[in-house]
């Protein structure tokens, strides 16, 4: 078997870009766009510092989460182990942007060009390439090149035609492209002998790109083991594009989806339950419809390539996006049938899809290795809680306007509570993982921000209001309106937070800064996070 | 289409071109170019070079500019002419597009002009001016310029665009005084340990020097940055000593301190400093050599027969230290005889050793702010790593191997200061047998002695036992009282010596501000009648570029061939658009020993080849020389220049010749095709004289070059040479001779620079000077300019012309620090400033403004601007928004040093600014 891997010699490594020139002109990406490209990571204390040059970019993972929640099967992994992406068919949606945890991943929506619009240049007319606008991008290992060269006979990593442009170029040599399952190949030699490591190795994406921080080196370099004035704490860190930023592509349109389709699907249920117990109610269930369906179609406004929607549907396999495309296929005629004939088991049925509908959210997000405040694992149940508290809360407020509905009023405002008390614990779960997991720091300040409006607004609210209603003579209804839209309104605007305010991505991390030439390695780099253990000294949640 | 790079349109051709890239003094380099339809679309390196080239054929970041420097749509692709007579920064040209007739007769008919009215004018001062930018690189673009320029006669070249200030200018003269070296690198594919203070090799080594230094870190080199900030080359070393800037003197005084009065004497090498340096010259009272009354020989006190002896006695066992009763005669100034019997006289080395008896490690520590023990563990580490007596075998020869060496990044080795660095520097090595030596420290090249084509050929015996050196002459008889070029170079500075080079290279900045102040008793300045500009932009590469502005603003007319529109070019009369790097044609010289660390193993020609159709009506530099030579009249002169070879090559040999008809005009493809003959001959010994056709179709040709040419050493010891170290007795002299001159002619104002005629030079608190000079020449109390400003080289942009390229700025701005200004965090937070705050940075001269980017790999007192920015015409960059602090450093006479040169350093405030965050 092969499996094509690089190594990036951070010894070796000068930050100069001259890969990440070169990656931009054999593969002829717009302004801005870097397959490839070198941080410049500062850190420590002065005078103790350290300046750490860390080539980047798609790792080409042996599990790579961009492939496990592509709808369209746009992103594959070949056998040699590189993954791509196939411009035809992928629809743009950029799950894939935020389950890479190593921000590798670029849309481009329109034409871009160096000097603006109207000034395009000779090469860059030459090179445009449409099939690229509004897809998912990123390096492929100059995967041409390779298929060229083995084609032709040549090694990939030994000979510059078959070796990805990145290596090519580098003028410290400190890239190395090659075969991992040979055992004689360069990068298996480098990486037996010297001491190496992946990056984000916790997440277990397996990367296929490896950082070598410690060279066996010379009898000199073992004699020299001088005092090294590398950090021993890094206190303060500076660099540029190396915190965690906020993800870019999924905006107020995606957020939309999980919040009507949170709300809309939380509603069926409670529709579900009115129909097997006080009788069907069609406007209710068709309102909850309306509010799934304005959700997808919201995603459709956000994709790339919206006119390539159905291919969403392709790969229910792996991509829990697809597996919310399927139920919402099989949910939408099913309620229309429940709300048409108002056969409570077909109520039921439909209930359970929407249900379904929204577990599939919580796991889309929890599928987002690259974004940690979504992945963490008490995201599905805080999801699932949070769509079943507005929908409770949306249902409250249908009690006190839809006569028919009377009778289950105060059971809903009940429900209304419990659930957000669920939602609460379930909230404080999920705290407690990011401070138990770490996180970025900016993400948990939005996090603990929005905290009192959840717990305050979203459970003493309602519960003071339930309380208030249950006991007053006067403005009941009013009461569980305010109970009903205040547990209904914290959850929305959690999620609206959490997708366009929370979404940090990993940003990038070092558990060792490099020897260079003498010396020991230096200690672990994380920029822009809460680790685990500062998280717990601080109080967690 | 699953993963592929390429893109889908289908392609009608697809070819490679070869070429070289020399943006950087730090090259010549080999790249390819990608042509796809006839359009440049990628470089990529040159792996057909892999073996012969130092750095694999590969090219920095910077050479992959070059498409779009070629395609830009804010080139300017026709020649313009000026329509408003007024000039300044507030004035709009109003530039309209004319004719290359029109345009070449317009220059022409100015050439012929200021021919007629005589090549000089009344003060003796050519009429005919020109700048160039990039370290001398610009001649790899220039095509048979330098021919014209050649023909022409007398062109002041002095109005410099950065040099002195923005080079390694105390290296420059001192190391090619003391070893050839017109830059200095470590032989780092031998060396264990280098010293850096501030060299940048990272960011300015170029492709060899990062290659190199990758190579020699994984070998386990250990390399320890001293530099106020920590520059990308400071990140990617074993060490980083945060030096107050501009106390590097004190650091390197102390560690001869350690090594001479710390550590047993044979811990150095003895015999090196007895045979190979003036060690044991015996110094007469009077601070000259105690010469042979009658041989006039330095004597050195042989140990063994126990009586002074002339220098090169053989078999002398001279003595470095004590103290013997001897007769002598000392050549003092204008050969001032002084006769001595009996007098009591040590050796050079033993003075050497009571100097610097009280510059110990806690001396320097509290003027550099580094801790003594540091200082001190340093020099050990150095020490220990030198290997004092053990040998290396290279290509059959049997050489001293000391695997130490020092290097300067500049600021250390230009200004004041420079040269008691590069003194220093130079001794240390001496001290350890480690100068010119493999392992050791090295030069690169010359450029003021000759001839140039290496450092071996210019190796000439000299007085005294040392090589010679072309120095300006002192005498009363040859002193050249009127300056020869605006700058007064070789007037005022014997050491700038006389080759095409030495305008470049002496106080450059005296050429500007003569152009608003006389200087007493100097010929007055008028600005040249005719002023040539490629490849730089002094209004914003100069220091004062306000003043620059101004003075340029006032020449009569300038021709400026542009690329875009810049700032410099705001002020032209005329606009010529020459062929940029991948569309003009021309043969280099490659290999050999060069610049930074280019030591090749090979030596030979390179072709740029045209890679791109020029673009709207750009021309070849070749063409435009041509026809400028034709118009105004030259023509023969200039193709006798070509075939002389000032164009690179001379067109005939010992047994060839491919010289043209000097009486009609050449085409451009004709004349490269007879350079490239005259190339393949010359390297073949005229075996071979394939043209154009053959360079089109390989690229470069080379042939072997002997890696002991590498050394000094070797041919030194071949000759009966010395280095001239410890003891400077010939700068001692014309330094005194140098004053005499001057007051016999009334000129005081150069009198602060002979002081830095010494034999052995005193440490000077530079920092004062520095403050002194300030608040004196602007009436400030300099205590409100807290902070040093300093600046760093950028790999993307140096001498890159490519500013105003996206591409550049896109991958520039992954490198921290860019485009900002860098400050200590500590120091902000007293200040109250954050990260990206707005501030203004002011010293006593002007003022910049940018955003703060916080570091902690800053000293608390320094702040750091990297590159020049600050651009208002050039565009895509006016829009940067990037401080410079070109503006903010004064040309001042009290911070110029005796070799012209002055630094990239200033005090400044700063204040952030209101509403901005």
């Amino acid at each position: 078997m092969t499996r094509w891997a690089m190594i990036a010699d951070l010894e070796r490594c000068v930050g100069c870009q001259t890969c990440t020139a070169a990656c931009k002109h054999t593969n002829a990406t717009s302004p801005a766009v870097q397959w490839r490209k070198v941080l410049d990571i500062e850190a420590g204390s002065y005078p103790a510092v350290s300046r750490t040059y860390v080539p980047v970019g798609c790792q080409h993972c042996e599990d790579p989460p961009c492939m496990k929640v592509c709808p369209s099967t746009a992103t594959r992994k070949r056998a040699d182990g590189i993954v791509t992406i196939d411009y035809d068919i992928c629809i743009g949606c950029a799950y894939c942007d935020v389950a890479c945890p190593y921000q590798a991943r670029f849309k481009v929506d329109a034409a871009d060009f160096a000097y603006g619009a109207g000034r395009q240049m000779q090469h860059e007319a030459e090179r445009e390439d449409p099939a690229r606008l509004g897809v998912a991008q990123k390096c492929t290992f100059c995967s041409d090149r390779i298929d060229f060269g083995l084609e032709n006979g040549l090694t990939p990593g030994v000979d510059p035609r078959a070796t990805p442009a990145c290596a090519n170029a580098c003028i410290a040599s400190a890239l190395h492209f090659g075969d991992l399952d040979d055992p004689s190949s360069n990068v298996s030699m480098l990486l037996r002998h010297h001491k190496h490591f992946r990056m984000h190795e916790e997440i277990g994406t397996g990367p296929g790109f490896y950082y070598l921080y410690e060279h066996a080196g010379s009898p000199a370099a073992a004699e020299e083991r001088s005092a090294r004035t590398t950090p021993t704490a890094p206190s303060r860190i500076r660099s540029r594009g190396v915190e965690p930023w906020h993800q870019k592509h999924w905006d107020w349109k995606a957020a939309g989806n999980f919040l009507t389709g949170g709300v809309g699907t939380g509603l069926f249920a409670a529709a579900a339950f009115a129909a097997a117990t006080v009788g069907p109610s069609p406007l209710l269930g068709l309102l909850a419809m309306v509010l799934v369906g304005l959700g997808l179609l919201l995603v459709m406004m956000k994709i790339g390539r919206p006119l390539r929607a159905a291919s969403v549907l392709r790969q229910p396999q792996y991509s829990w996006m697809s597996r919310e495309a399927w139920v919402a296929m099989v949910f939408f005629p099913l309620a229309l049938a429940a709300v048409w004939t108002g056969m409570t088991v077909l109520w039921l049925a439909a209930a359970a899809l929407a249900l379904l509908f929204l577990f599939c959210q919580g796991m889309i997000l929890r599928e987002a290795k690259g974004i940690p405040a979504w992945r963490a694992q008490p995201i599905v149940p805080l999801i699932v809680a949070t769509g079943l508290t507005e929908g409770a809360g949306a249902f409250l407020v249908a009690c006190t306007v839809l006569p028919a509905l009377a009778p289950l009023t105060r059971g809903a405002a009940v429900a209304v509570v419990a659930l957000a008390a669920v939602r609460a614990l379930a909230w404080v779960t999920y705290r407690g993982a990011l401070t138990r997991d770490g996180a970025p720091t900016k993400a948990l300040a939005v996090l603990d921000d929005y905290r009192p409006w959840l717990l305050i607004g979203g459970l003493a609210v309602p519960a003071v209001g339930v309380i208030a209603a249950m006991l007053a003579q006067s403005l009941v209804e009013p009461l569980f309106v305010l109970a009903g839209v205040a547990a209904a309104a914290a959850g929305l605007g959690f999620k609206f937070l959490l997708i366009t305010r929370a979404g940090y991505n990993q940003g990038f991390a070092l558990p060792h800064t490099p020897v260079r030439g003498t010396g020991h390695a230096g200690p672990a780099v994380k920029p822009g996070w809460i680790l685990p253990s500062e998280g717990l000294r601080q109080g967690g949640p | 289409m699953p993963g592929t790079s390429a893109p889908s349109r289908p392609k009608h051709s697809e070819r490679t071109v070869s070429t070289y890239c020399y943006q950087c003094v730090a090259g010549p380099d080999l790249l390819k170019v990608r042509i796809e339809d006839n359009v440049a679309t990628e470089v990529t390196p040159n792996f057909d070079a892999a073996t012969i080239h130092p750095a694999g054929g590969k090219v920095c970041v910077k050479a992959f500019g070059l498409v779009q420097k070629a395609y830009t749509p804010n080139r300017v692709l026709t020649p313009m002419k000026r329509t408003n007579p007024k000039k300044g920064r507030g004035e709009d040209p109003g530039f309209v597009a004319i004719s290359w007739d029109e345009a070449l007769d317009l220059v022409a008919g100015k050439l012929n002009a200021a021919r007629a009215a005589g090549l000089t004018d009344k003060a003796g001062y050519p009429r005919v001016a020109a700048s160039f930018g990039g370290g001398g690189t610009p001649t790899a673009y220039m095509g048979t310029l330098p021919a014209f320029l050649g023909a022409w006669g007398p062109v002041d070249m002095s109005f410099g665009s950065g040099q002195g200030v923005k080079c390694t200018h105390s290296e420059h003269l001192y190391g090619e005084l003391w070893h050839r070296a017109f830059t200095v690198a470590p032989d780092t594919p031998l060396c264990e340990y280098v010293l850096s203070f501030g060299a940048n090799v990272e960011a300015s080594g170029g492709v060899c020097g990062v290659k190199r230094h990758a190579d020699a870190r994984n070998r386990g080199m250990k390399r320890v940055q001293v530099e106020p900030h920590l520059s990308v080359t400071g990140g990617a070393s074993a060490e980083w000593i945060p030096i107050k800037p501009k106390t590097d003197v004190a650091f390197l005084f102390a560690m001869i301190h350690v090594l001479l009065h710390e550590h047993a004497r044979d811990r150095l090498d003895l015999p090196f400093l007895k045979n190979v340096t003036s060690s044991p010259y015996l110094i007469g009272p009077n601070g000259y050599f105690l010469r042979s009354a009658d041989t006039r020989k330095p004597l050195m006190f042989d140990l063994g027969s126990a009586r002074a002896v002339p220098f090169d006695t053989p078999g002398a066992d001279p003595a470095l230290e004590g103290s013997f009763k001897v007769d002598g005669v000392e050549v003092g100034p204008d050969n001032e005889l002084f006769t001595h019997r009996g007098i009591e006289a040590r050796p050079a080395f033993a003075h050497l050793v009571d100097h610097v008896r009280s510059y110990s490690p806690e001396w320097a520590s509290w003027i550099c702010d580094v801790p003594a023990a540091t200082i001190r563990r340093i020099t050990n580490e150095f020490l220990d790593h030198a290997h004092v007596g053990e040998t290396i075998e290279i290509e059959g020869v049997t050489l001293p191997y000391r695997p130490v060496s020092i290097s300067f990044g500049k600021t250390v080795n230009n200004g004041w200061g420079g040269y008691e660095c590069c003194w220093a520097r130079t001794l240390i090595p001496c001290l350890l047998g480690a100068l010119e030596v493999p392992g050791g420290t090295l030069g690169s090249t010359v450029r003021l002695n000759r001839p140039a084509d290496n450092r071996w050929s210019s190796i000439k015996p000299g007085p005294d036992g040392f090589m010679d050196y072309p120095m300006n002459p002192t005498s009363k008889e040859a002193w050249i009282s009127r300056p020869t070029a605006r700058s007064g170079h070789r007037t005022l500075v014997p050491l700038v010596a006389n080759s095409a080079w030495s305008q470049a290279l002496g106080p450059t900045h005296l050429a500007w501000m003569q152009q608003s102040e006389d200087f007493e008793h100097f010929p007055h300045a008028s600005p040249p009648d005719v002023w040539f500009v490629y490849r730089t932009n002094p209004v914003i590469s100069f220091w004062d570029t306000k003043r620059i502005g101004e003075a340029v603003a006032n020449f009569p007319f300038t021709v400026c061939f542009t690329l875009t529109r810049d700032e410099t070019n705001h002020m032209a009369d005329v606009l010529l658009p020459d062929c940029t790097d991948l569309e003009g044609l021309q043969l280099l010289r490659i290999g050999g020993t060069k610049y930074i660390e280019q030591f090749w193993d090979y030596q030979g020609f390179a072709l740029r080849d045209p890679a791109v159709t020029p673009q709207g009506e750009a021309r070849d530099f070749t063409w435009i020389a041509t026809e400028l030579a034709l118009r105004s009249g030259i023509l023969e002169a200039y193709n006798a220049a070509v075939n002389r070879g000032g164009h690179g090559v001379k067109l005939s040999g010992k047994n060839y010749d491919f010289s043209l008809d000097v009486s009609v005009p050449h085409g451009v493809e004709e004349i490269w095709d007879a350079t490239c003959r005259a190339a393949s001959a010359e390297i073949t010994d005229g075996q071979s004289s394939d043209g154009l056709a053959w360079f089109r179709e390989h690229g470069f040709r080379v042939a072997p070059f002997p890696r002991l040419m590498w050394y000094l050493y070797p041919r030194l010891v071949e000759q009966g040479l010395r280095f001239e170290q410890p003891y400077q007795e010939r700068l001692l002299r014309v330094g005194k001779e140098l004053g005499r001159r001057l007051h016999e002619q009334g000129i005081t104002w150069w009198d602060r620079q002979l002081e830095e005629y010494e034999a052995i030079p005193h440490w000077r608190d530079l920092g004062k000077l520095w403050e002194d000079a300030l608040a004196k020449h602007f009436k400030v109390d300099i205590s409100d300019y807290p902070f040093w400003l300093v600046t760093s080289r950028s790999m993307q942009y140096s001498w890159g012309n490519n500013v105003g390229l996206q591409l550049i700025k896109e991958v520039a701005d992954n490198v921290i620090g860019h485009g900002s200004v860098v400050m200590n965090e500590s120091a902000a937070a007293r200040l109250g400033i954050e990260d990206g705050d707005r501030i203004e940075v002011r010293s006593p001269l002007n003022a910049t403004e940018g955003r703060v980017v916080l570091r902690e790999g800053i000293r608390p007192d320094t702040l750091l601007i990297i590159g020049q920015f600050e651009h208002w015409a050039t565009p895509y960059a006016k829009d940067f928004d990037a401080p410079s602090m070109n503006p903010l450093v004064p040309m001042l006479l009290d911070l110029t040093d005796a070799t012209g040169s002055a630094a990239d350093l200033v005090k400044v405030k700063v204040t952030k600014l209101r509403g901005a965050a």
